[in-house]
């Protein structure tokens, strides 16, 4: 079935092949493009952009008027490519996600309001059927495989005969985890050294944004915060207990990622028994990211596959990484530290 | 392994590979090969890694000259299968693969592990054919030499897989991290895969609460996390409704009552225990890091495992039903062997049970090889 895309869908699904076609005949060098009025006009969306995927999913901009005439289409679909050269200049792995996540989502609230025919088109363009109920089992597995909710695991679906079966909503969030995923692979673009030269400002801007952001949302470590099984790992940790090879690299993993010192970790494994200054050294730093790959703290359901998943509790029913509990906790004690100080019992 | 008895398994593995039909596994090339040889010092392990094959007929003129006592090879496809550190090999992918191992499902004489590891075996090829759709031909079954069956599925749109993609198929043969909350309310033509296996498993674990005295049963529930005396006898009162409601309309389990709720996650999170045994039982208990192991080193099938003297044996799926290890998995002849055991002890071997007291005595000779592979006898003498 042929699907008519119309303009303003080059500007809403910038990252299909139409949308590259149609900028593919409007293209210049982009050094000149980036001095010139459009390019700088693009340049200031491609940057509302990369802001607007710093800010937390919650607090995401309204869907702008999305433009339908030639010259507005163009801009905005070459924000969208700037975006990308930018944080491809950073070099930071973090913002990289931040900025696909932030594609995906924004992808995904035009898809839901989308026409079934045109829906149906956009997905097969991103090489996913959603016409039918379900999902061949080697695809749902390729596009699950980074989302954490337990309702994802193959676990807890209804399997049969290769196919999992799918509802009408979950076929959407599968459609923005599987753009996420083909953005996030297909960055960072490489990007000659004179291109960011000239962004420079931008990737300066950006970066100073973004540790503020991570300040705010994990700010000093609290160790009270932590979910039990990694006060758990801690407690044994401290008091002197071996811990197992998983349990120590999710501990260093997730000490890591709230944004501990290496060496303030390697203090903490001073205390193990079999504590070893060189081995634990490089343990921490090759976990820490020196050896290019930078470690993410595991799921709850691999913690579980560990049998390092201890002493759950009710918010951790409601989460599925050792991170979001932290975070929901730091925040909600920021809540009570800011609202609750008339100092009155509850009960 | 005193020199007389090494010099005798070794023998017997030369002659195996002299002869013995030998079959590589596909893209030789890009494995990476890892051996174990009849080193004086053997059975201390020393395996030599990092090697690499241009092609089938290097590596089985080599294997074919060297009899190695253990023969591995990556399930990984590498650029530099050769490349002595994992960076520089060039990792391209690997094969899908589960192991079915007797040692972390049931402990017991050595037939009866291997003919509880093969009911396990059988369980995840039903699962993995019927439920996650693999096609027969992409499956490859073979007995592991040892204690347990290895499964390879080499096919290709599997190959790319991270070890997350591989943790949702191990998790879901082996029945980790089911919730109950949407496992129960989950909308089915009719209740199949894991929906039914953990409705049949709740169901049961309810009748045997019901069949329990009062006090028993309480103390049952009592060991689960979170669970007090009077959600226990709460909980008791409603089995047998509860029940009624698994069987008629599953979904109108209501998870939100605190009572229900808190026993049914509670027994979810159980790692040991009734319900965490009958759940298993249910599963199809393959060994996780071996599949989420995209680098793994898996034994070739046709090579001669050396904690036995077994072959390594492919297998039709259909074979599987029919197949006992003990004759089917077994090289070596019948001529008499004098070896001198360590311990009295009888095993079956080709059909028939052999007593073999402690000391010396005769023995086929294929019982000498897996008497001495084990390190349960040695050669008497010098015979």
């Amino acid at each position: 079935m042929r699907v008519a895309l119309e303009l303003r869908d080059f500007a809403k699904y910038p990252f299909l092949k139409e949308s590259q076609q149609f900028m593919g005949r409007n293209t210049d060098i982009i050094e000149e493009f980036l001095c010139s009025s459009p390019g700088k006009i693009a340049l200031r969306h491609a940057m509302d952009r990369v802001r607007a995927a710093l800010r937390s999913p919650g607090q995401q901009d309204d869907m702008r008027d999305i433009p339908s005439d030639n010259l507005g289409v163009k801009i905005s679909v070459s924000g969208y490519v700037l975006a990308r050269i930018i944080v491809s200049c950073t070099k930071d792995r973090s913002l990289i996600e931040r900025l696909a996540r932030y594609e995906a989502q924004r992808a995904f609230r035009f898809l839901i309001d989308e026409e079934e025919d045109k829906r149906v088109f956009i997905a097969g363009s991103i090489g996913i059927n959603s016409a039918g109920a379900d999902l061949p089992v080697i695809q749902y597995v390729e596009i699950v495989a980074g989302l954490h909710e337990e309702r994802w695991r193959l676990v807890n679906r209804d399997v049969w005969n290769g196919r999992v079966r799918v509802s009408p909503v979950e076929m959407n969030e599968l459609l923005r985890e599987q753009v996420r995923v083909i953005l996030l692979r297909q960055l960072p673009l490489s990007v000659p050294e004179t291109v960011c030269g000239l962004l420079l400002p931008q990737t300066g801007e950006i970066q100073g944004l973004f540790q503020q952001t991570m300040l705010e949302q994990f700010g000093a470590v609290e160790e009270d915060s932590f979910p039990p099984c990694m006060q758990s790992l801690m407690a044994a940790l401290t008091g002197g207990t071996n811990i197992p090879h998983a349990g120590r690299f999710a501990l260093t993993a997730f000490l890591h990622n709230i944004g501990m010192a290496a060496s303030d970790i390697i203090a903490l494994y001073c205390r193990a028994p079999d504590f070893d200054i060189s081995k634990t050294q490089y343990q921490v730093e090759h976990i820490s990211g020196r050896s290019g790959t930078e470690y993410t703290a595991p799921s709850c359901a691999a913690m579980r596959t560990y049998g390092i998943c201890i002493n759950s509790d009710a918010l951790c029913e409601k989460i599925n990484h050792p991170l979001n509990y932290y975070r929901t906790r730091k925040k909600k004690e920021k809540k009570q530290e800011s609202g609750g100080s008339t100092g009155t019992s509850q009960s | 392994m005193n020199p007389a008895t090494l010099e005798f398994v070794k023998q017997r593995f030369s002659d195996y590979y002299r002869t013995g039909t030998l079959a590589a596994p596909p893209s030789t090339g890009q494995r990476e090969w890892a051996f174990v040889f009849f080193d004086p010092d053997y059975p201390e392990i020393r395996m030599r890694r990092h090697t690499g094959f241009a092609g089938n007929d290097d590596l089985l003129e080599y294997v074919r000259n060297m009899a190695p006592a253990h023969l591995f090879y990556s399930v990984a496809y590498y650029s530099m299968p050769h490349a002595p550190t994992m960076p520089e090999k060039g990792w391209l992918g690997a094969d899908l693969v589960f192991d079915l191992d007797a040692d972390h499902i049931v402990r017991g004489p050595y037939d009866m592990m291997l003919s509880r590891v093969k009911e396990e075996t059988a369980k995840i090829i039903a699962m993995l054919t019927g439920e996650l759709g693999f096609a027969e031909r992409e499956i490859g079954l073979v007995f592991s030499g040892g204690r347990g069956y290895h499964v390879h599925i080499r096919e290709i749109a599997v190959r790319g897989w991270g070890s997350a993609e591989r943790r949702e198929l191990i998790d879901y043969v082996c029945g980790i991290g089911i919730d109950p909350g949407i496992v129960l309310s989950m909308p089915s033509p009719s209740p199949r895969g894991w929906h039914q296996r953990y409705i049949a498993a709740l169901t049961e674990y309810l009748l045997v609460l019901e069949g329990m005295d009062q006090k028993d049963a309480v103390a049952d529930l009592l060991t689960l996390g979170g669970v007090g005396k009077v959600t226990a006898e709460e909980f008791l009162k409603r089995a047998t409704g509860l029940r009624a409601a698994l069987a008629t309309g599953p979904s109108s389990v209501n998870l939100k009552d605190a009572t229900t709720g808190r026993v049914i996650r509670a027994l979810a999170d159980q790692k040991e225990g009734k319900f965490a045994t009958l759940l298993r039982e249910k599963a199809a208990l393959a060994d996780e890091p071996v599949t989420t192991d995209i680098k793994r080193l898996i034994r070739m099938p046709t090579s001669l495992h050396g904690g036995s003297g077994f072959r390594v044996t492919p297998l039709t799926l259909r074979e599987l039903d029919d197949f006992d290890p003990l004759t089917d998995a077994v090289v070596f002849g019948t001529r008499d062997v004098r070896v001198e055991s360590r311990a009295a002890l009888s095993m079956p071997l080709l059909g028939s049970s052999y007593q073999v007291s402690k000391g010396e005595s005769v023995v086929p000779e294929a019982l000498a090889v897996f008497l001495c592979c084990r390190g349960l006898a040695g050669i008497a003498g010098r015979a």
